[in-house]
């Protein structure tokens, strides 16, 4: 007779298993010390012991939401914010697929490798705020219009990476797209109508659109 | 619109009968597709689709309504309803591919924020990964903290986990009747042997297929809102609105059907594997029972790859031959379906092309791994593999080329114009090695290959549609159908809006909840041919009484009003003419419901579909880079272009994803999957999409038809055919991986690296 915790992660050394092991609340923050020396050599740094309140900077608001170290700003969006931000999906929640793309400071980034606590004071934009009221981005028109979407689980990620691409480089071409893209997974296929959509964002940005 | 009494109706009614007609029609059961008879009324009088040239939006590019829904992140999927006091359930799976299992429950329940744990089924598991307990805790976080807590007592059993194991005399037990079911055969042995050995050109080949996984993006779950009391809502990520009910949910709440609503707004893929709500559906009833509270199950990533369905395996052994004007003789064939405990699927060999005579021997071979489901037409782009590369094989053989070949052994001149369309499309003309590889002094060959496909399902009496008209003009249909995200909803308020001669956005479409009345599950390419007669037959019966109504109000003949561009108008009188919202006011304080059911001669049966492929080969590396794809696919008339592309786009780029790269890998000696995970299960990205062309042919002029899987089937097959066509490499295992070509290359001495 054998006996065997089931455990869920413990086999596929993730990411959070790996910070639970080796101490927690300690390696994450070591880690993210060194992350944001680098970045701002003047920011604060703070050690986190237990779920805390802190303030997000989403979408041109500020957020108060409770997290635990261990909270990724995925899940912080998706359960920890009144109301949930639930635009950002969660598919793979291992940085493998982007479907939880945001960007940070105008950067395309994962959220399920981001902890909440350490986006805390950065800008944080999601696919809620792409739109100006009811108007649709450009980008977003676009989507619509080239059918870049099927069943629109990745259509968020997509979204964020195409926006995070063209505001940096609104003339970027069907090369810088496609490896601009190729960190989201679509599996209904839709990748040859999100090419032409992004095309088509860039050529309206270009000519002036917002 | 003209309507020319169909014989038979009028022969009935002169004898003074309701006339009734018989005509065959399809349901996917268990995710193979099953034809059966029945009979139907036969009607004079019934709604036809427009000429296509009369059509302001079917058969035109048109946005899908819910765009903006989607692109907002308003579309509120399964896994973001949020609820009061919801908590967080888990599935705990078995680690190995079987045993026998003891839960303490209370090692889990004792965590604080921890509600519940049940066990399942305590006793044996038969499957890698098969749940033995549920939980359900505060927070996801929590839950997950419950699954690490939980203690589980296992006694590994024997088990089998690869069709060598199952077939071993020594094997473990996997199925009660031992590690083989299903045996079938078809065709005179002896005939096929005899043919065989008069044929000019013969082939023995052994094709293996892997195992392919769904890898939907939203996982398979359900939130069950029940708090105590007589009702409840289940959202569901399902591609079956009304499995809730046929699975007896209500009943694990302790509810009658009619106390239950299910709800599947929208939902993140399903590719067949959400028919079933799973066991995860079970539980999450049981929890929130317990509970008294709602309750938020989905499963996560690793369980998607163990527990929630594939695409079955597949080892197909083939002796095939063909005479010398390149004609196929003969074909001998021995297909294992590798489902796990299920039982796999194959629509059987030879596949599409005509084959004089053939003897087929088909099985199941059981493992200790879950059952495979339908995945996109279930078992077909497995038989393709093998019948295409087996074509192509015999075709160099005998020196003709490929498309050549085809057309000779295929009798339907719909492939031979398909197969015309594509191959210009990709430049064959031009192709300076049509027959053999590529000779160049290049280091990176060009090749080209080809494959078709069939598909067959017409639809059946399933769906109740209505159409509500209000005295404002507002406008609304109701159907308890699903949108897997193939575009159903628009196209469901493009019916009406075309037969109410409105705009697209003057209809709204309502779907996915049970109590918007019967519809079948989106499965089997079924839902446009089940749907969209319904719908049509809905809006034609509105229309018929608004000009009715519109008429009395008027005091004129109904037969000389008619609708267009918004407005009543007569046709005598064009001066006279009504807005339609002020012709609506005549419909009364109440308005109008009409409702539609399935009429036979608005959809048809049978597709075909060719494929091109054009890639290089690196022969250095091995690597393959796409070129272009192109696809010509019949559909009956298309209710919607734009999302008939896409899904002919879609289907391309899941089926290269499968040549290319798929494969489940289980440790034959561990029993664990390797790769249950997106970062180890690679599937294609934005970088291995090449130019796809995606053509609809447009001398199908039949009602529409559903076309989501035909186009899935041979897409792999034009890409192994195309890699051998370049550099001589013949692989007959996929994924199409550039190891097995550099293996090929260099055992045929064709290695750009010199000697190996």
């Amino acid at each position: 007779m054998t006996e065997r915790r089931v455990e869920e992660e413990r086999r596929g050394f993730s990411r959070r298993a790996f910070l639970q092991g080796a101490g927690g609340v300690a390696a994450a923050s070591s880690l993210t010390e060194a992350v944001h020396a680098a970045q701002d050599p003047a920011s604060e740094v703070q050690r986190m012991r237990g779920p805390e309140e802190v303030e997000l900077r989403v979408n041109g608001g500020t957020l108060p939401a409770t997290v635990e170290p261990r909270t990724t700003l995925l899940d912080a969006l998706r359960h920890r914010v009144d109301p949930p931000l639930t635009g950002t999906k969660l598919v793979c929640g291992e940085g493998a697929c982007g479907a939880c793309t945001v960007l940070v400071d105008g950067r395309p980034m994962y959220a399920c490798m981001l902890l909440a606590a350490d986006v805390v004071g950065r800008e944080i934009r999601t696919v809620e705020g792409l739109a100006d009221g009811d108007g649709l981005s450009p980008v977003q028109e676009a989507f619509c219009e080239k059918d870049g979407l099927m069943c629109g689980f990745c259509t968020p990620g997509f979204l964020m990476s195409a926006t995070g691409l063209l505001e940096r480089k609104p003339d970027a071409d069907a090369e810088e797209v496609r490896r601009a893209l190729s960190g989201n997974f679509c599996r209904c296929g839709t990748q040859p109508h999100i090419f032409e959509a992004v095309a088509e964002a860039g050529r309206r940005l270009r000519e002036g659109g917002r | 619109m003209s309507s020319t009494p169909r014989t038979a109706a009028a022969a009935a009614l002169q004898e003074g009968e309701a006339p009734r007609e018989r005509i065959k029609v399809t349901k996917v059961v268990d995710g193979e597709v099953v034809e059966e008879w029945i009979e139907v009324a036969a009607s004079d009088d019934a709604p036809r689709w427009q000429a296509r040239e009369d059509l302001r939006l079917l058969d035109s590019d048109l946005r899908r309504v819910d765009g903006p829904a989607k692109v907002t992140g308003r579309a509120r999927y399964t896994h973001d309803v949020r609820l009061p006091g919801m908590k967080y359930g888990r599935l705990v799976r078995c680690p190995y591919p079987a045993a026998r299992c003891t839960v303490d429950v209370d090692s889990a329940t004792a965590l604080p924020g921890v509600r519940v744990v049940l066990t399942i089924d305590d006793g044996e598991t038969r499957y890698l990964g098969q749940p033995v307990a549920a939980v359900a805790a505060d927070t996801p976080e929590l839950a997950e903290d419950a699954v690490r807590a939980l203690a589980v007592r296992f006694e590994e059993l024997p088990w089998a986990v690869t069709r060598d194991q199952a077939l071993a005399e020594d094997a473990a037990p996997v199925g009660r009747d031992g590690n083989v079911a299903d045996v079938r055969t078809d065709g005179d042995l002896d005939a096929a042997e005899a043919a065989l050995a008069t044929c000019d050109a013969t082939v023995e080949a052994t094709y293996e297929v892997p195992v392919q996984h769904h890898v939907c993006l939203e996982t398979h779950g359900v939130v069950v809102d029940y708090r105590g009391g007589d009702e409840a809502t289940i959202y569901a990520s399902t591609q079956w609105t009304h499995v809730v009910h046929r699975e007896r949910l209500p009943e694990r709440l302790g509810l009658e059907g009619s106390q239950v609503e299910s709800v599947v707004e929208y939902m993140g893929g399903g590719f067949g594997s959400k028919f079933p709500t799973g066991i995860e559906g079970r539980m999450a009833c049981e929890l929130s029972r317990e509970l008294g509270a709602p309750v938020h199950m989905m499963l996560t990533r690793r369980d998607e790859f163990l527990l929630a369905g594939n695409r079955s395996g597949t080892h197909q052994t083939v002796r095939a031959g063909a005479t010398a004007d390149g004609k196929l003789r003969a074909m001998v064939s021995e297909v294992d379906k590798l489902g796990g405990i299920g039982r796999g699927s194959h629509p059987g060999l030879p596949y599409v092309y005509d084959v004089e005579t053939s003897h087929l021997r088909i099985r199941s071979v059981l493992t200790n791994l879950d059952s495979n489901r339908a995945m996109r037409a279930p078992g077909h782009p497995q038989a393709s593999f093998a019948m295409e590369s087996t074509v192509d094989e015999l075709a160099h053989q005998l020196g003709i080329d490929g498309l050549e070949f085809r057309k000779r052994n295929l009798a339907s001149l719909v492939y031979h114009r398909q197969l015309d369309a594509v191959a210009e499309a990709v430049g064959w003309a031009d192709h300076p090695n049509k027959v053999g590889p590529d000779t160049s002094d290049s280091e990176v060959k060009t090749g080209i290959g080809f494959g078709v496909s069939t598909w067959g399902t017409r639809g059946r009496p399933a769906c109740v549609v209505t159409v509500r008209i209000g005295p404002d003009g507002a406008v609304t249909v109701l159907s308890g159908t699903q949108d897997l995200g193939t575009g159903t909803r628009t196209y469901v308020a493009a019916i009406v809006a075309e037969e109410l001669a409105l705009p697209l956005d003057a209809v709204e479409a309502r779907i996915g909840h049970s109590s918007y009345g019967a519809a079948n599950g989106s499965g089997g390419s079924t839902t446009v041919p089940c749907l969209a007669p319904a719908v049509k037959d809905a809006a034609h019966k509105a229309r018929v009484a608004v000009l009715a109504r519109v008429a009395e109000v008027l005091g004129a003949d109904p037969a000389r009003l008619a609708l267009h561009r918004g407005q009543v108008i007569h046709l005598e009188r064009p001066d006279e003419r009504l807005g339609w919202a002020e012709a609506c006011s005549a419909l009364g304080a109440d308005g109008l419901t009409t409702t539609g059911e399935w009429v036979a001669s608005l959809t048809d049966a049978g597709v075909h579909g060719a494929q091109a492929a054009r890639v290089q080969v690196d022969t250095l590396t091995g690597q393959v880079k796409l070129e272009k794809i192109a696809c010509m696919q019949d559909c009956g008339l298309p209710l919607n272009r734009l999302a008939v592309r896409s899904q002919i786009n879609g289907a391309i780029v899941e089926a290269l994803s499968y040549g290319l790269f798929e494969e489940r890998v289980v440790d034959p000696d561990l029993g664990v999957m390797l790769n249950a995970c997106l970062g180890d299960y690679k599937i294609a990205g934005c970088a291995d999409i090449p130019e796809i062309v995606a053509m609809i042919d447009d001398e199908d002029t039949r009602g529409p038809i559903g076309i989501g899987e035909p186009p899935i089937i041979p897409t792999h097959s034009a890409i192994a055919n195309a890699i051998f066509n370049a550099c001589g490499v013949r692989l007959r295992s996929m994924p199409l991986s550039c190891d097995k070509i550099l293996d090929g290359l260099v055992a045929n001495g064709t290695w750009a690296g010199g000697e190996a």
